[in-house]
């Protein structure tokens, strides 16, 4: 597995351009391994094992930019991986540039599912904050893939 | 010999007005993290409920975000994403958050006009509002939340939004905003 790693860059990295490119030859692309920071989650991908996680507080003022990446890499593993993938995350807070970001990511899930792939949905929230439990549940409402929201009890 | 700044003065409002924070000056990107964090671990101590401080610090992040992505879209000058931001708490509990920034006068007629529609809708029409924002085509060129903001700080909110606009002497008109959780 590779990785790479920034924080917030201020121009989109190439990952788009490579995307396409991989693509085109049929290799598996490079995972991401995006470290968390203050206002942005930590986001990793696993593209042997057929999973990304999502994990922390999501309010950069450009949602779109920080989350380019993974959208290509979810689009390019669901166009060619060929097996399941499952996404595993624990957000807390995200605001409304994130939410419009997990719009689409859960759309490229939605399309996927009804052409008869298999992708799942776990999303772990602290069983005291009710909040997170609610935006995923209005998430889920638009979705018919299996989608779990799972509360956890912290100490 | 006496003090410039009447500090008892100020603090007298401030405890009378009950605040818990207030800031004015320019708002950056940073700026707007560090103070949210400041405030999240402020209500967390006073013990706060978990739904309430996300509400608050929501509802902050989406007001002082939305003052950037304005003066940015608009290519307005920096100067304007000066704001104040004030966040409270009511003799009954209630928290509120509270911010205001100049803006060109056309524009804060629009933005009241659409904090009146949003105040006339239940909690239905809100979701229903909000579900259909969501829907739009996304403007790759666009880097907020879609015009999102102003429902989702609509639907955390206990009482109707509410806002007004006061013309300023150098032409330009101050909107203020005003949100209960």
């Amino acid at each position: 597995m590779t990785f790479f790693a920034y924080n917030q860059p201020a121009s989109r990295p190439q990952t788009s351009t490579a995307a396409a490119d991989l693509q085109r030859e049929g290799i598996s692309m490079q995972d991401l391994n995006i470290i968390a920071t203050t206002s942005s989650p930590a986001i990793a991908t696993d593209w042997n094992e057929g999973r990304v996680i999502l994990a922390g507080d999501s309010y950069p003022e450009n949602a779109f930019e920080l989350f380019q990446p993974l959208l290509d890499w979810v689009s390019a593993y669901l166009a060619q991986a060929g097996q399941p993938l499952r996404l595993e995350l624990s957000l807390l807070y995200l605001n409304t540039s994130s939410i419009r970001i997990m719009m689409d990511l859960f759309d490229q899930l939605e399309v996927a599912h009804q052409a008869g792939k298999s992708v799942r949905l776990q999303w772990f929230y602290d069983a005291r904050n009710e909040r997170v439990a609610d935006l995923a549940e209005e998430f889920r409402e638009d979705c018919t893939f299996p989608f779990d929201i799972i509360a956890e009890e912290r100490a | 010999m006496t003090t410039t700044i009447d500090v008892l003065g100020l603090r007298e409002i401030f405890e009378q007005r009950r605040i818990l924070m207030c800031f004015n000056g320019p708002f950056s990107a940073s700026l707007i993290e560090e103070i949210g964090l400041a405030l999240r671990h402020h209500l967390e101590n006073v013990a706060a409920s978990p739904s309430a401080v996300m509400d608050v610090f929501s509802v902050y992040i989406e007001m002082t975000q939305n003052i950037r992505h304005y003066v940015r879209e608009n290519g307005l000058p920096d100067e304007l994403t000066r704001a104040t931001v004030v966040i409270s708490q009511r003799e009954d509990g209630h928290y509120l958050v509270s911010a205001g920034n100049k803006l060109l006068p056309a524009d804060g007629e629009r933005l009241l006009q659409r904090v009146r529609e949003l105040a006339s809708m239940d909690k239905a029409a809100l979701k229903a509002a909000y579900k259909e924002q969501m829907r739009q085509p996304r403007d790759p060129a666009a880097t907020t939340g879609a015009g999102l903001g102003l429902i989702d700080m609509a639907r955390r909110s206990s009482e109707p939004l509410a806002a007004s606009l006061q013309v300023l002497p150098d032409a330009m008109a101050f909107f203020s905003l005003e949100v209960v959780i």
